[in-house]
């Protein structure tokens, strides 16, 4: 599953840590979620989507498997 | 109960009570050497303690569980970690269950005692963990 994490960070000019300490998890967390090796709880989707102001389907892109990895 | 203790002191703490009572178990066996078992245990179980304090300041998934400040990943984890601990357990208790039969030997119960227990537990899991039916 292909995720937008990363791409909204970096726009923001976010470190790993800022936006780990945002979302309440660890740093190791935020990178596994950008490099697609874990796939976030629904409620950690929807608060990072909510993060981002962005819909949860923008964010998480299933159709798009592939292109995440 | 844990809860009252501060995060980074609940698995130090759980570990330094479960040296305790082992220390004392010693303790109440007796025997010519009894002091130096208990002073021994006392000394790993203070410094086991010890270690998992300073590893619970590490930035890392083992610092965050040792510190019982883990999130969603790192409990998760966790659990992979423990059912795999549990797989190990019950096939050990097998094997060693088979060995004692085959040796006719009379310490078979106690891997029997193990895989019973693991046993149980995983259908617990099961019978907590499940789907509840609908209404």
């Amino acid at each position: 599953m292909r995720n937008r994490v990363r791409e909204q960070r970096t726009q923001r000019g976010l470190s790993q840590a800022d936006l780990a300490a945002a979302l309440g998890v660890s740093r190791q967390t935020v990178i596994s979620i950008e490099s697609g090796r874990y796939l976030p709880s629904l409620p950690l989707a929807f608060t990072i989507a909510r993060f981002f102001n962005l819909p949860v389907d923008k964010m998480f892109d299933p159709e798009d498997e592939e292109a995440g990895r | 109960m844990m809860s009252f203790i501060r995060p980074r002191w609940r698995k130090p703490a759980g570990v330094i009570l479960a040296g305790a009572v082992f220390a004392a178990a010693w303790g109440i066996r007796g025997g010519p050497h009894w002091s130096l078992w208990v002073t021994l245990f006392g000394i790993v179980a203070l410094t086991r303690a010890l270690w998992l304090y300073l590893l619970s300041g590490d930035d890392s998934d083992a610092g965050a569980l040792a510190g019982s400040l883990a999130d969603e990943r790192q409990k998760s984890l966790s659990q992979r970690s423990w059912a795999v601990s549990g797989r190990f357990a019950m096939t050990a208790a097998f094997i060693g269950l088979t060995v004692a039969v085959a040796a006719k030997a009379s310490w078979w119960w106690p891997f029997l005692a193990i895989l019973a227990v693991t046993g149980v537990g995983y259908l617990l899991g099961i019978a907590v963990y499940q789907a509840q039916s609908a209404d």
